[in-house]
């Protein structure tokens, strides 16, 4: 097994406070990486280091080899890095094709004067590019709705059309941050099922998500932050047992097994 | 109706309109619109498209002019080389403003306004070249493969050339992949980097293409009223444009064509009521931002759908339905 992202002491203060403070993390090609912690214990800030849209203030990130720097997110986009939003970031007034559209642009040359002139170069583009959104649509799901208004989908679909503009790409690396919140039960089961065929495809995954269930059910490796700091690293049997993240995460154990204990679907249904 | 039937009714309309209309006052005031059409959809690809409030346009229509005048008036450069010439000089002068596209709306406003006052300055001081502000007399008339363009007819098919070209060009731009990304941009610009689009570069070719237009829509001014004074190109045509693009309706480039009919032929056809016109202009102006925040663009389906509710006042609920489904 061969690390595709390694970080090294990553930190990302803000001010006095301390984001990420000097976290060690490795990701293996391949696996669906869970970073999971309380509020504010810095995941997203992590998630916004790897992708470039935060510069981080001391440490390194290294992507397949490379030391990323200070590139920014659009040279790590076209690099391999790609990622969802929190709080979803759609083209709202484009349809949903020309969402995941877009999501090819790092993977396509065509500028202004070939458009202009529609030489061929450009139209088999186009054509390629449309076909392999519309292929992207399907496999999340959603190739009804191809046409619509990104911003008249519902919830759950927007979160899935995020998925499909960062997949489209096939990306060496996808970030997807929270992409259960506010999914219901149904949802956030087919959401696992997505998740695993997206690496299925090759695509190594690090996923920021508060639903446990998913987490637990779609990870190979979870890496738990609290207050900005490594608190553990493992397979999810470890870290369901590891006494610190119970402690950190859930409150105290006895609270978890309390949770537990009324099963394992529970979860799926809990209000969001 | 078809919107292949609605593109040939327009093509007739523009080639018919100076056969109809054989004043040559009014023949020139036609090509005065047109040219305000060009200027108008090259902003919209910067305002309606890519988001960026920019009021330099007419810094890039004054280069235009006086590049096309220079060469055409003091090195005798045939019309054709200095027109290309002109979109070119304009688009190079473009690239001053890289270090501020970045700049947020109402900012990046000021620093363009701000833009196309220095230019202004520049035309009204280096007497040697532009004249100041006596302006450049007898600009020649275009030649276009040895054919002199002495009829304002002639004039007005040139500058409807040119305005089908730009049209056809920035209809093709936006729905490339280069109009795409700018649309993403105006956006979700956290979102399009992380898909990959470099703001910079995508608005600073932005600003570019919307130059050029200006440029050549500058160049058809010198040789079509062949006097140019400083005076034509200052913020209050940026100003201007903007009204057009507005006022036809925001993203629409057939709005923005409309606009600029509008916004050129209402005072020529209020001229009538003399030192009021203005006053009136203004109020409809006014008035229609009222009704309709589309523009004009935006009123012809709200009109529709009004005319679907006239036509069907015993059927309600089945247009009520029909509405939902909109």
């Amino acid at each position: 097994m061969t690390a595709l992202l390694t970080t090294e002491g990553l930190t990302c203060r803000f001010g006095g406070l301390v984001a990420v403070g000097s976290v060690d993390l490795s990701v293996e090609a391949g696996n669906v990486h869970g970073l999971i912690g309380p509020n504010g214990a810095g995941k997203t800030t992590f998630l916004n280091l790897i992708s470039g849209h935060i510069r981080q203030t001391g440490g390194r990130i290294n992507f397949a080899g490379r030391d990323l720097g200070a590139t920014p997110p659009e040279m790590r986009a076209a690099a391999g890095i790609r990622r969802t939003f929190q709080n979803l970031r759609l083209f709202r007034e484009m349809t949903a094709i020309e969402n995941v559209m877009v999501g090819l642009h790092a993977n396509t040359r065509s500028d202004v004067f070939p458009s202009l002139l529609r030489t061929r170069a450009q139209r088999l583009e186009e054509k390629e590019i449309t076909e392999r959104a519309r292929e992207t649509l399907d496999f999340v799901g959603l190739s009804k709705f191809a046409n619509s208004v990104a911003g008249s989908l519902s919830y759950g679909h927007q979160r899935l059309l995020e998925i499909a503009r960062a997949f489209v790409a096939r990306p060496k690396l996808m970030l997807a941050d929270e992409p259960a919140a506010g999914l219901n039960g149904a949802e956030a089961g087919a959401l696992v099922g997505l998740i695993r065929k997206i690496q299925g495809a090759g695509v190594t995954i690090m996923l920021v998500e508060h639903h446990m269930e998913v987490v637990m059910r779609a990870c190979d490796r979870i890496t738990v932050l609290n207050y900005g700091k490594k608190l553990a690293d493992g397979s999810p049997a470890d870290i369901r047992d590891h006494s610190g993240v119970i402690e950190a995460y859930l409150g105290t154990k006895s609270a978890y097994l309390r949770s537990a204990r009324r099963g394992a679907g529970e979860a799926f249904h809990a209000p969001h | 109706m078809q919107s292949a039937t609605v593109r040939i009714l327009v093509v007739v309309l523009f080639v018919a309109a100076p056969f109809v209309q054989t004043n040559t006052y009014w023949q020139h005031v036609f090509g005065v619109a047109l040219i305000g059409a060009i200027l108008a959809l090259g902003l919209q690809l910067l305002v309606g498209m890519a988001g960026l409030l920019s009021l330099g346009q007419g810094a890039f229509y004054g280069i235009g002019a006086y590049v096309s005048a220079v060469l055409t008036l003091r090195f005798g450069v045939p019309f054709g080389v200095a027109f290309l010439l002109a979109g070119a000089a304009a688009a190079l002068s473009s690239l001053l403003l890289v270090p501020i596209v970045k700049l947020p709306g109402s900012s990046l406003a000021v620093a363009t306004l701000g833009f196309n006052i220095i230019i202004y300055l520049v035309m009204l001081n280096e007497e040697w070249a532009t004249g100041g502000s006596y302006g450049m007399l007898n600009v020649p008339l275009p030649r276009i493969f040895g054919f002199e363009l002495t009829t304002e007819r002639d004039l007005y098919f040139l500058i409807l050339a040119v305005t089908g070209a730009v049209y056809l060009g920035l209809d093709r731009l936006t729905h490339s992949r280069f109009g795409r990304a700018l649309k993403a941009i105006s956006q979700d610009e956290d979102a399009a980097r992380a898909c990959g689009i470099s703001i910079i570069l995508y608005k600073s070719k932005c600003f570019l293409v919307a130059a050029f237009t200006a440029g050549l829509a500058g160049s058809l001014y010198a040789h079509h009223a062949r006097y140019l004074n400083p005076n034509d190109f200052t913020f209050n045509k940026s100003i201007e444009i903007l009204i057009m693009v507005v006022v036809g309706g925001l993203g629409s480039l057939p709005g923005a064509v409309i606009g600029a009919i509008v916004i050129v032929l209402t005072p020529e056809l209020l001229r009538s009521s003399g030192e009021l016109r203005l006053i009136l202009f203004g109020a409809l102006v006014v008035v229609l931002m009222g009704v309709s925040r589309g523009g004009i663009a935006g009123l012809a389906p709200a009109l529709l759908r009004s005319i679907a509710r006239f036509r069907a006042p015993a059927s309600g609920k089945a247009v009520e339905s029909a509405e939902v489904k909109q």
